[in-house]
């Protein structure tokens, strides 16, 4: 099973993304052009502030880098100039703005370490394609006021679905990649998993020989792991782990903790007693080791399901090495820079071409031949014929 | 420590293809429909640039040069039909085109009336030059 079917839906795990998306979709429906439009200035407030918390609150990040500003800028200009794309009422001017989208994604595809494709994107979209449809306006342009710029189809309805989809989706992306902040499954169980860690170091330690203050601590400070591991386990958010089989080892173990009340008055009881304890806490040992077991395996699943860009072993290997390590290849084993992430090669396009032309050869004919019918086809559209005037 | 995690890049492409899908939506003129679909590949580029990255090979990069030969190749055809249906009807508006909806649809009509345009300033001119003075005219010789 996979996260995305799989997850539970709760409201907490909406609670920082919530606040930015309504807001977006609030700044969106009254930029929108409509007859009589609200004051623009509204709109670009609520806009300025639903990018400012989704800085603050989703793409958050704890260290400043130039990367990490320099993303900053480009993403913020990327989106602000996707909104006015979508809010001008000029279409020369929204042109405009979608060529400085694409110049932005440039500039995030160069931070991405693919400089081929800045040049090419830059070339073809900002070039080509925006030039041409410059032209197009130019011989389609319309004097004064029209139906098609000054009004929206239903733009209440429109941004809703697309706020619904992009909280669809950033809800998917936190269960997935979210940090110990927005993970409360992994968190957890990390927490569980470090407590467990703590309480068998400290029964090695005072087993056999420690005071009856240091074995009562053990004993109590015990008691709670198993519940929290039941709870833990049975949460609705790692539903999808199949991790009954670790809650039932658990229900299994049938662990009798000593009543540690208190102490008894006659020495010899309280030597007994001792004696009790320190049977007990080495008896726990084992116990506490299963559990860290089991704790370890179950964050093992949670990690196997959430990092989505594990590989399957059971693919089949269908490219070669030319295009970088194959999928198969497990994500420990790729080679690193020295902040972490795989290493690509330096000489991007050269790179890039030899991937095209072995693994994707296939691909780079059909896209050739795309063109070619693309080019037939658009001026055997384009011809000029006389139509009949057809009055509005 | 990775400065800018591999999400941060999929919330940045998850954000524009959702404003590409809403101006898709909502607008009403042919090119600014045409231009929200570009950005909505856009925001899919940066997927998979940022797959690619982190994952370490070149897939997603050669995937994004044959989105970007698609995008070529429909700019062209879109564009000539554009201009086709901008010759029938002349205008880019696709609510003139609502016809070809199923037949039980019910037809979309615009209650509210456009305000008029705001008048142009009319564009100055030059004033016309002064009444040439008198001057008394010198017998030519020639």
């Amino acid at each position: 099973m996979t996260p995305l079917f799989g997850a539970v839906f709760d409201w907490a795990g909406l609670g920082p993304i919530l606040p930015p998306l309504v807001i977006g979709a609030g700044s969106i429906y009254l930029l929108l052009p409509r007859p009589r439009p609200y004051p623009k200035l509204w709109g670009a407030l609520l806009g300025g502030l639903a990018l400012l918390l989704a800085g603050v609150f989703i793409v958050r990040t704890g260290i400043v880098h130039p990367e990490t500003i320099l993303f900053y800028a480009f993403s913020a200009i990327a989106i602000i100039a996707g909104t006015l794309l979508i809010t001008q009422h000029n279409p020369a001017r929204a042109a405009l703005s979608f060529a400085l989208v694409v110049l932005s994604t440039c500039g995030l595809y160069l931070l991405l370490a693919a400089p081929f494709l800045m040049a090419a994107t830059t070339i073809i979209y900002a070039g080509a394609i925006i030039v041409t449809f410059l032209f197009v306006l130019m011989l389609a342009q319309q004097e004064g006021r029209s139906n098609a710029d000054d009004r929206s189809r239903e733009p209440l309805l429109a941004t809703l679905t697309g706020f619904i989809l992009l909280g669809a989706l950033l809800y998917v992306l936190d269960l997935s990649y979210g940090t110990s902040a927005t993970s409360p499954a992994t968190r957890e169980i990390d927490t569980l998993l470090a407590d467990t860690h703590q309480r068998l170091n400290e029964a090695r330690a005072v087993s056999g020989q420690g005071s009856r203050e240091e074995l009562a601590h053990v004993i109590k400070a015990s008691e709670d792991l198993l519940p929290r591991y039941l709870a833990a386990l049975h949460k609705p958010q790692v539903r999808w782990l199949d991790l009954p089989d670790l809650a039932a080892q658990i229900d299994r173990m049938s662990l009798s903790w000593p009543s540690v009340a208190e102490p008894p008055r006659d020495a010899a009881e309280q030597a007994a007693e001792l004696q009790r304890l320190r049977k007990a806490v080495a008896d726990l040992t084992p116990d506490l080791y299963k559990l860290a077991e089991i704790g370890e395996e179950a964050r093992k699943r949670l990690g196997e399901q959430l990092a989505c860009l594990q590989p399957r072993g059971d693919r089949i290997e269908r490219y070669s090495n030319l295009s970088g390590p194959s999928p198969a290849v497990e994500l420990t084993e790729l080679r690193r820079d020295e902040q972490g992430r795989p290493q690509l090669p330096t000489e991007n396009s050269a790179y890039l071409g030899r991937s095209l032309f072995t693994d994707y050869l296939l691909p780079v004919e059909l896209g050739g031949t795309l063109l070619l019918v693309a080019t037939v086809g658009a001026i055997a559209i384009a011809q000029r014929r006389t139509y009949p005037e057809r009055p509005l | 420590m990775i400065p800018v995690p591999i999400h941060h890049y999929l919330v940045v492409g998850a954000i524009l293809f959702v404003l590409g899908l809403i101006g898709f939506l909502t607008r009403r003129n042919l090119i600014v429909l045409f231009l929200s679909a570009e950005m909505m590949l856009q925001g899919v580029t940066i997927n998979l640039v940022a797959f690619a990255r982190y994952r370490g090979n070149l897939q997603g990069q050669s995937f994004t040069l044959f989105i970007l030969t698609v995008a070529a190749c429909e700019a062209a055809i879109a564009l000539a039909l554009i201009l086709l249906l901008y010759k029938r009807r002349h205008s880019l508006d696709v609510s003139l085109w609502q016809e070809l909806r199923e037949a039980d649809q019910e037809p979309t009509l615009d209650e509210e009336p456009l305000p008029p345009a705001p008048r142009e300033e009319p564009s100055p001119r030059l004033l016309p030059a002064g009444v040439e003075p008198t001057h008394p005219r010198e017998p030519s010789h020639v």
